[in-house]
């Protein structure tokens, strides 16, 4: 029986080392789903521009805080397009650099600055206009401002750039010009001072340079101010006494490139305001409103508009504003008006237009319009913000004046709300959100979506009964299950309508119920905001709840060591470092339990573990420290965790009267010079179906299915050599281990583990060993085979043993532990990997995907395992056999077929983790991606054996039934006539 | 009744159909055409009626001979299915090993034939049996049923040619277990 699959599974293998398509088209948009993101728009580095001086369609910009330049389209809240500054290593995301962008007024160009790279990019399309880098030689330079100079020598038409640049390794302050035709240096204003450079500025004929001077905590404010047409320092000014801003925070804001730019920083009390108009020696007093909390200044952009300005000054239960007037005459400023403290979170915008200032006021139930010049309220419009209830912290608006008609206006706002969402308010209707929260995520899972409560309790109170009284009580059950059968029977002609159609059941109205194939899981995300959502993957991804785990302080980021869901109850339990926790109900968002993140990072990691009271997510403090626990919640597993040396150790549970405490089995430290850089396991749900391999000539090579084992990579920094260690996870003994030459170590590497196989990545070159002529270079995929013996038909030393243990090994030659027989074989790519992960299905039948990012092609592959094989024939053709086997001839680079990119035409930005999980149909392992942008899709790699493809034509087969049933009635009084007509005749 | 009114009434080619009329005696000097039946016929008629011309070339049979005729003919039987392997055989190795109706249809049948032949040994040799050579006929079934198997063997070298037999260590993998860890160990990292 067995041996009759045997043919029909080598046809499936050698159908399947043909390269797949992974999406067919019919699918997109079915099967996937993505929210292409920009990240949260910052408050200095949004705002919208018209990209073409004569047409008044303007886009909207943003550098958000993950580093992501890019436009929407205000009207429709698309992506128009997106630009990744941060480049392929997402490690280098959460180090929260500081951003900078800026449009010049009338240019088809906007500039952007991120780390120590100016960019310039055309403002319709994206494309990059020029690039440059200020990082220096040794790097260590970091863009501490970017301006647009509104006015130069070569007349009205052109602007340039500015860019301010701090070395802080040698104090250096680097001022430079840039031509915004190709990013050439007009002039560089160098300083080494070791003052530290806040910002710079610009009025029609000067440029300031605003730094502090002085020493840590007691800084004064410094302006150089500089001729625009060469560079030369003209001036400097220090302003005020000695020692009145504490540090950076307590500067406010520079204005920029209004006609009368101005300096205003604060005491730490939030008691004074001090303003300097730039240019000027003297600093003007105001006090600030008590309570005061949080101080922002709004000021235009536009040389040509009014020297205005609007202070915002936040208290704990309200805010409020106040607009100041600058007289260009007398260099003095004034207060003009103030706009009422309202209860509640608020922001304020500001647009200008022409000379005209207009500052948007959002506040918890309204938006309201004013002109700079008298606190006359221009439009006032109530807050529809859909059923949501975040309030706005900060936006940009552009204010329209409607022709025609006098004193009519139109605002539009696009304010980012506490929920992390990007909204645009239309004259007071939210006309789109966008979901940027979900950027920055750190930790998702699927859930799958809870059986109904009521359910859940009768089936609970049926087991717990007796056998009659259960089957009274279900005979019950289903008697009044019988109301729903008129809306089940009402349900059945659109449902096999769409069936038969192939279109999409709607779902019914949004309530959420599992499917027959497993595809309709949720997926639960946390973000480092703070920030969680609830995503139904089976409807577009769409987002089913968000929810705001805690109010992080500002600079903060949730860190989460764990997520776990329980099925049976629905809940999710989400860990992090500072010893906080949530446990929140899936389907709803609804947080049952939730603590807050304490000072102090404690945990280092968590561990689902069996004990004797279940299963139990526990955390593991700092260096691996667990502590006692009682004996009942003590861990039945030895428990890998890192040591305090960064090395690994085992830790098991020693049971010691009522509490156990624990005890180090084994420890492992990388030898002198190694540190360990990526450590990979085996998934949680890892089902094997075969435990050999079948070769061509029906000899078996048994797989080495260990589940103790882990995969680790240790560098050395000075030899520049990757180690390999494959490492059995009870004893520590060391199973196998690879060394590779020539690594780049600023590249990533990763490692992924399933079955009895593991890859690793990096980047390599090295001269091969038997030519040394030839070199290879590029990144690489080194994909390893474990068996239980080299021979086949071998079960190794421990033969029919139906257990084995890590602890007690048998006698055998090699020495104390048994080895696997490793097969391992290299292969190099065009582009990068990261992001490792395998796909899992339920049983394991189904062949295997490795699914990878690729940050330079921004989508993601599936590789299939077939192509990365590690028996395939080196330099010659295969055998009939090995043919059969799916083997094809060892080639050693792999080319990407893009055919086998699961994110197909889309452009999925900075994805740091895949998970995968499998579906009930044995063929489909679900996908789904976080990072910045969220994407979700089904892969089949073996394609969809077991479920009828959207391209099956089900009009054409049920119109074959139905007309072979036409004919059949057609025919049936025919034929019955002709047969009653021979038994006439056949008495001849 | 009804027929006899009918056959008064019958045409005669009717009637002639029923009755055929008496075989006419062929004229001389015309010869039938070869394989006409007459001449089987007479010849038939002649060895019934007029037995004594033939006996002078042929006697009877004595039983004798009939035993051993009867045993010729029952081994030409016996070894009627070793005849046709040769060309059996030419014909599976040419079919293939692949899994298609025609190599199927002909394991089928080559699995078919043997075990319908052995069964149905006794019912073959039933008209050479008598009493004086059931031991000798009883020697040519054990031959009978010795080639049935060599039929069968081939059909059973076709199957195994064709991989349908688990004789392979690959085919009783799915019954072997995996071995089963004692310890276990979860990573914390």
């Amino acid at each position: 029986m067995h041996r009759l699959l045997l043919p029909a599974a080598a046809l499936l293998t050698a159908l399947l080392s043909r390269p797949a398509h992974a999406v067919f088209r019919d699918e997109v948009g079915h099967v996937d789903y993505h929210h292409a993101l920009l990240g949260l728009p910052q408050r200095e580095t949004t705002f919208f521009h018209r990209p073409r001086r004569d047409d008044r369609a303007s886009l909207l910009y943003t550098l958000s805080d993950v580093g992501i330049v890019g436009a929407v389209n205000p009207g429709s809240g698309e992506v128009v397009w997106r630009q990744d500054l941060v480049g392929g290593d997402s490690r280098n995301r959460s180090s929260r650099e500081e951003g900078f962008m800026r449009a010049g007024e009338g240019e088809w160009w906007v500039v952007s600055a991120y780390g120590s790279a100016v960019h310039a990019w055309d403002a319709v399309s994206g494309r990059n206009k020029f690039w440059v880098g200020v990082g220096g030689g040794n790097g260590g330079g970091v863009v501490r401002d970017l301006e647009v100079m509104e006015m130069t020598e070569s007349g009205p038409g052109r602007k340039d750039v500015l860019v301010l640049v701090e070395y802080q390794a040698h104090g250096e302050t680097l001022l430079k010009r840039l031509s915004a035709e190709d990013g050439d240096t007009v002039w560089e204003f160098r300083e080494v001072t070791r003052d530290v450079p806040l910002q710079v500025s610009t009025n029609v004929e000067k440029v300031f340079v605003v730094s502090l001077k002085g020493s840590q905590g007691a800084y004064n404010l410094k302006v150089s101010v500089l001729d625009t047409l060469t560079g030369k320092k003209v001036d400097e000014l220090v302003i005020g006494a000695k020692a009145d801003v504490h540090g950076k925070e307590g500067v406010m804001f520079v204005g920029a490139n209004s006609a009368a730019p101005v300096v205003a920083w604060t005491d730490d009390a939030r008691k004074t305001l001090w303003v300097n108009l730039l240019g000027t020696k003297t600093r003007q007093e105001f006090p600030l409103p008590p309570d005061t909390v949080e101080v922002e200044i709004h000021a235009p952009h536009l040389v040509q508009s009014h020297p205005h300005f609007l202070v915002h000054s936040k208290t704990t239960t309200g805010h409020r504003g106040e607009v100041f007037h600058v007289d260009l005459k007398t260099n003095t400023i004034s207060k003009a008006y103030t706009l009422a403290l309202l209860p509640g979170p608020g922001s304020f915008s500001t647009s200008s237009n022409g000379a005209n200032v207009y500052f948007t006021r959002i506040t918890e139930d309204e938006i309201i319009l004013f002109s700079s010049q008298s606190h006359g309220v221009l439009g006032r419009w109530p807050l529809k913000m859909g059923n949501s209830s975040a309030t706005a912290l900060h936006g940009v608006s552009e204010v329209i004046k409607k022709p025609g008609s006098e004193e009519s206006y139109a605002v539009r706002a696009a304010a980012v709300t506490d929920l992390d969402d990007w909204v645009l308010i239309r004259n007071g209707d939210a006309a789109w959100t966008r979901p940027e929260g979900m950027t920055g995520g750190v930790a998702a899972t699927f859930a799958e979506i809870p059986e109904s409560e009521d359910l859940a309790r009768s089936l609970e109170a049926e087991a717990h009964s007796n056998p009659l009284e259960a089957y009274i009580h279900r005979v019950k059950r289903h008697i009044s299950d019988l109301r729903y059968l008129p809306a089940w029977i009402d349900s059945i002609p659109p449902r096999v309508m769409s069936s038969v159609l192939g279109k999409d059941v709607a779902s019914t109205s949004g309530k959420l119920s599992r499917d027959s194939f497993g595809f309709h899981k949720l997926v639960v995300l946390a973000t480092k905001r703070g920030m969680m959502y609830g995503l139904d993957i089976a409807n577009n991804g769409r987002i089913v709840w968000s929810k705001r785990a805690f109010n992080l302080p500002k600079g903060a980021e949730w860190d989460v060591k764990g997520i776990q869901v329980q099925d049976s109850t629905g809940q999710v339990t989400i860990l992090g470092a500072n010893n906080d926790f949530v446990v929140l109900k899936g389907d709803t968002g609804e947080i049952i339990e939730a603590k807050g993140p304490s000072s102090e990072a404690t945990t280092q990691a968590t561990a689902l573990v069996d004990t004797h009271s279940g299963q139990r997510l526990i955390r593991i403090g700092r260096d691996g420290k667990i502590g006692e626990v009682p004996a009942y919640q003590a861990p039945k597993q030895t428990m890998v965790t890192r040591g305090e040396d960064g090395g690994l150790k085992g830790v098991v549970f020693v049971p010691e009267g009522t509490t156990s405490h624990e005890s180090v089995s084994w420890t492992f430290s990388p030898p002198q010079g190694q540190r360990i850089v990526n450590i990979a396991s085996r998934p949680a749900h890892d089902t094997v179906a075969s435990i050999g391999r079948v070769l061509g000539d029906r000899t078996v090579k048994y797989k080495y299915l260990n589940p103790n084992t882990i995969v680790l990579a240790a560098v050395n920094d000075e030899t520049r050599t990757l180690t390999v260690y494959l490492l059995d996870t009870v004893s520590g003994q060391i199973l196998s281990s690879s060394k590779h030459q020539g690594i780049d170590l600023t590249k990533p590497i990763e490692c992924a583990m399933a079955e009895n196989w593991f890859v690793c990545t990096y980047f390599g070159q090295y001269r091969l060993r038997d030519n040394t002529a030839q070199s290879i270079k590029g990144y690489q995929v080194v994909v390893t085979d474990l068996y239980e013996s080299d021979e086949a038909n071998d079960r190794g030393p421990l033969g029919d043993a139906a257990s084995f243990s890590s602890l007690d090994p048998v006698d055998v030659p090699t020495g104390d532990v048994i080895r696997p027989a490793v097969v391992s074989q290299s292969y190099v790519l065009s582009t990068p990997l990261s992001a490792l992960q395998v796909t899992q299905t339920r049983q394991g039948i189904t062949s295997r995907q490795l699914l990878a990012y690729l940050p330079e092609a921004r989508g993601i592959v599936g590789i299939p395992r077939a192509v990365l094989e590690p028996r395939r024939p080196v330099g010659r053709e295969p055998t009939p056999a090995e043919a059969e086997e799916g083997l094809i001839k060892y080639h050693p680079a792999i080319e990407l077929d893009p055919k086998s990119v699961i994110t197909h035409e889309r452009d999925v930005l900075g994805i740091d983790r895949i998970i995968t999980a499998p579906a009930i149909v044995e063929s489909t392992s679900l996908v789904f991606a976080y990072g910045v942008d969220v994407f979700g899709t089904r892969v089949a790699p073996s394609y969809l054996f077991d479920i009828l493809g959207k391209g099956f034509n089900k009009v054409s087969l049920v119109g074959t039934v139905l007309a072979l049933f036409v004919g059949v009635v057609m025919l049936a009084p025919v034929v019955r006539r002709k047969q009653i007509n021979m038994r006439w005749r056949a008495s001849m | 009744m009804s027929a006899v009114a009918a056959s008064i009434s019958l045409p005669t080619w009717a009637a002639e159909l029923k009755n055929p009329p008496a075989y006419k005696s062929k004229q001389a000097g015309i010869p039938d055409p070869p394989g006409y039946p007459s001449t089987q016929a007479t010849s038939n008629s002649k060895k019934k009626d007029a037995k004594d011309t033939k006996a002078v070339q042929r006697k009877a049979p004595t039983p004798d001979e009939m035993d051993t005729l009867k045993l010729k003919k029952a081994w030409e039987v016996a070894l009627a299915p070793i005849k046709s392997l040769p060309m059996t055989g030419i014909m599976m190795y040419m079919s293939g090993n692949s899994l298609q109706i025609f190599s199927i249809m002909m394991v089928f049948m080559a699995f078919k034939n043997p075990i319908m032949g052995i069964i149905g040994t006794n019912q073959a040799f039933e008209r050479f049996e008598t009493e004086t050579n059931r031991t000798k006929i009883l020697q040519v079934k054990l031959t009978y049923v010795v080639m049935q198997l060599l039929a069968l063997a081939l059909g059973i070298w076709k199957v195994n040619g064709m991989g349908l037999l688990p004789t392979t260590r690959s085919d009783w993998l799915a019954w072997e277990a995996q071995r089963e860890a004692v310890e276990h160990a979860v990573p914390a990292l």
